[in-house]
């Protein structure tokens, strides 16, 4: 019988974030132009599957998503006693990502991230853009309004798993095929307790990012903020607002996307990536 | 009886015929007042399954909790492919055109049922 394996390959990497030892599950494939890939909040790296499984992709760019700690297969940090409450805020979330490129030793890698993930690339070109060689956001803003109260997601009477995936199955486009939509929220259903909530504190409370983008050079650091039609969390308008004070950031509103574009509507999205890709390539082979 | 009062009566048998008999392996018992337009019908669950829908009851039902929206968004939810901000409840209550009110922890605790048996009319292919 034959049998189709996949190409990614997942390990664990031990280093310090912000001064706590972590153990840290990512996974890989592709060679190339490093390609580092954040989660949106209460998920894990599953979410790039297709990304790492495209030879198109994996052809020119060695693509690269971690679990953040807490998340996935990423334990917390070596030191969690059980008795601490989880909350990300903007200064560790930048941190995380920065630690993990050390760690790796990437060089001005692309960094493409989704919700959280888009949000603290805002903050990454703010504060490390020389760092990067380009930015791809994903369902990305400098500000939203919050649509419901975050104390539902962590209490003893309802199933955390349960309502986290709940209330983010709206967020996919109704077009996007039901396997890959199930698959984004079977990641919600299995995260760990008050994680998703811990995750929106960066997202809700922290990171008010309104005014505070001055110093993002999307010259020498190219920006694409890409977000779904069907996002009703991070809107287009959302979008469209925050790439408004930012010089040369190029948005593109996707059609028949949601909120989880590389995971529920792979293919759709990839029609998206793929030409910001070819850009990355051609502005890298011009370097 | 006004065009938008047969408007309403007919979304509401709509709803009726797609929800009676909706089930999940679940424990939820609750009754639930769906309000569309002016036009109230109260959905007894027991069980995780639709057990009956009630277009008469008395004054002051001891609903769980209430879903209220009015005949235009329910009709745009229902469409097989809504357009976007009116594909999911909580999208159509941001916007101020669904509301949800009463006890509120039996809708989130069985969130996927509710949105799950508020869409059965969705059209299909």
């Amino acid at each position: 019988m034959k049998v189709h394996i996949e190409p990614i390959v997942g390990r664990y990497a031990h280093y310090a974030i912000d001064g706590r030892q972590c153990r840290v599950y990512f996974e890989e494939a592709g060679q190339g132009i490093p390609l580092v890939c954040m989660h949106t909040a209460g998920a894990d790296g599953r979410q790039f599957r297709h990304m790492m499984c495209d030879p198109k992709i994996t052809a020119n760019f060695r693509v690269l998503a971690f679990d953040l700690p807490w998340h996935g297969k990423s334990y917390p940090p070596e030191d969690w006693t059980g008795d601490e409450e989880y909350r990300l805020s903007t200064d560790l979330y930048v941190k995380t990502i920065m630690a993990f490129c050390e760690a790796l030793e990437l060089e001005r890698p692309v960094a493409l991230g989704s919700s959280i993930g888009g949000r603290i690339l805002l903050q990454l070109a703010h504060q490390h853009g020389e760092r990067f060689s380009a930015f791809i956001a994903l369902e990305a803003a400098d500000h939203q309004q919050p649509w419901y109260d975050t104390s539902w997601l962590h209490r003893g009477d309802v199933h955390g798993g349960e309502v986290c995936a709940a209330l983010v199955s709206g967020m996919c486009a109704p077009q996007s095929p039901l396997r890959y939509r199930m698959e984004t929220l079977w990641q919600y259903a299995q995260g760990g307790p008050g994680i998703f909530k811990g995750d929106l504190w960066f997202y809700r409370v922290d990171s008010d990012l309104r005014g505070k983008l001055t110093n993002i050079n999307a010259e020498r650091t190219p920006l694409y903020m890409l977000t779904g039609e069907y996002d009703f969390s991070c809107t287009p308008e959302d979008t469209m607002r925050t790439a408004a004070s930012i010089p040369g950031a190029k948005v593109t509103i996707m059609k028949e996307e949601g909120h989880f574009p590389m995971s529920e509507n792979p293919d759709n999205f990839k029609t998206y990536l793929m030409p910001i890709l070819g850009e990355i390539l051609s502005r890298a082979a011009r370097s | 009886m006004t065009d938008d009062n047969k408007k309403e009566a007919a979304l509401a048998e709509r709803f009726e015929k797609a929800a009676l008999g909706f089930a999940r392996d679940r424990n939820l018992c609750a009754d639930i007042l769906v309000e569309f337009g002016t036009t109230q019908r109260i959905v007894r669950i027991r069980q995780g399954k639709v057990e009956e829908i009630l277009d008469r009851f008395p004054l002051h039902f001891p609903w769980a909790f209430a879903v209220r929206a009015g005949t235009e968004a329910w009709e745009a939810h229902w469409e097989r492919f809504p357009a976007p901000g009116l594909h999911d409840i909580f999208a159509l209550a941001k916007q101020g055109k669904m509301r949800m009110e009463g006890n509120m922890q039996p809708f989130f605790a069985h969130l996927q049922f509710i949105k799950d048996m508020l869409a059965t009319p969705r059209k299909e292919a």
